[in-house]
């Protein structure tokens, strides 16, 4: 069976994060979270990487929550782990850029709006669904997502829980770095990581520290908000229900 | 309405959602994934339609659809159904 998370170094800096787990199409089991975020501290403490490209497969980048875990926020339990990934990329000495051929959807999508620089591909479709089982959204999404697409279309894909075409995006004019043809997205990040690598490591960090101190504080707020809501919508009787239904019995 | 008016409106969201497909290449007894359609394209296009048409379906009921032609018949027994209530 194949690792959940390859990480490959370069000799120039450039470090790859390839999120591979095809049976779960990389959705947010408690392993696949682990595992990102051992990926992350292991670029950090053993190769100090100038950037990092986080890539997923080619049809999907991440699918978000897995249905386990919103069950067992319905049941009371408490699990907050899923925004530690967000906090984990925004907290990596060095900028990641999200490199989604495939689909993003729902936390997903947030690890793309966490990272420094974004490039998704014009077929493949990007949303948050939350409101779509029937709860709030999470994972930083109420504060960060409109660092990405703007407020009032972070509102828009809040509320609908549309999942848009990279290329209806791109007509909206957001600020994600490059929206091209899927088969154009790997080379594309990887250009972009190449003109970092030729930058000092040291500025590179520096830079990432005062970048990312906003974002910091953004999902410090989201936390707070964002549980507060889920603790009543995932209290809601109907959300249990909307969530099976989501996914299928 | 009818099943052909129903066809059409089906039609109209995947012209709208996948790519390089023409109104003659539509054949009704092919899937959509048949088009190139992926899962997120396909719940696109039947909320679409379903909104359109004032219907509501739930995703358990239609899991088990195989070609655009069924999910068409889906709807008009669906809307037959809220008619004869």
């Amino acid at each position: 069976m194949k690792d959940i998370v390859k990480i490959e170094v370069l000799n120039n800096g450039i470090a790859h994060l390839r999120m591979q787990d095809e049976e779960h199409k990389n959705t947010f089991s408690d392993d696949f979270v682990d595992a990102v975020i051992a990926g992350l501290d292991k670029l950090e403490n053993e190769h100090n990487p100038k950037v990092c490209i986080l890539s997923g497969l080619p049809d999907v980048f991440s699918g978000g929550a897995d249905k386990q875990n919103l069950m067992d926020l319905c049941d009371g339990k408490i699990h907050v782990k899923d925004l530690l990934i967000s906090e984990r990329i925004v907290n990596t000495p060095f900028p990641i850029i999200a490199a989604m051929e495939g689909h993003a959807v729902g936390g997903g999508l947030i690890m793309a709006v966490c990272s420094d620089m974004v490039v998704a591909a014009r077929e493949s479709r990007y949303g948050v669904v939350f409101m779509n089982m029937g709860f709030t959204p999470g994972i930083g999404c109420t504060e960060l997502l409109a660092n990405l697409v703007g407020p009032f279309i972070a509102n828009e894909m809040m509320y609908t829980g549309k999942c848009y075409k990279g290329k209806e995006l791109a007509e909206k004019g957001i600020q994600i770095n490059y929206i091209v043809p899927k088969a154009e997205v790997p080379a594309k990040a990887e250009n972009i990581a190449l003109q970092i690598s030729e930058k000092s490591v040291k500025s590179i960090s520096l830079l990432k520290h005062a970048l990312s101190a906003k974002k910091k504080q953004q999902l410090i707020t989201a936390r707070v908000q964002e549980d507060f809501m889920h603790r009543l919508s995932f209290g809601f009787p109907e959300t249990r229900k909307t969530i099976e239904e989501h996914y299928g019995k | 309405m009818d099943k052909e008016q129903i066809y059409a409106v089906v039609k109209k969201y995947i012209l709208e959602n996948l790519e390089d497909l023409q109104d003659s290449d539509i054949d009704p007894q092919k899937s959509m994934k048949d088009y190139g359609a992926n899962s997120l394209d396909i719940i696109e296009v039947v909320s679409c339609s379903m909104r359109e048409l004032k219907i509501k379906i739930p995703r358990s009921e239609l899991a088990d659809i195989k070609t655009i032609d069924e999910l068409a018949d889906k709807f008009l027994a669906n809307m037959s159904a809220e008619a004869n209530q």
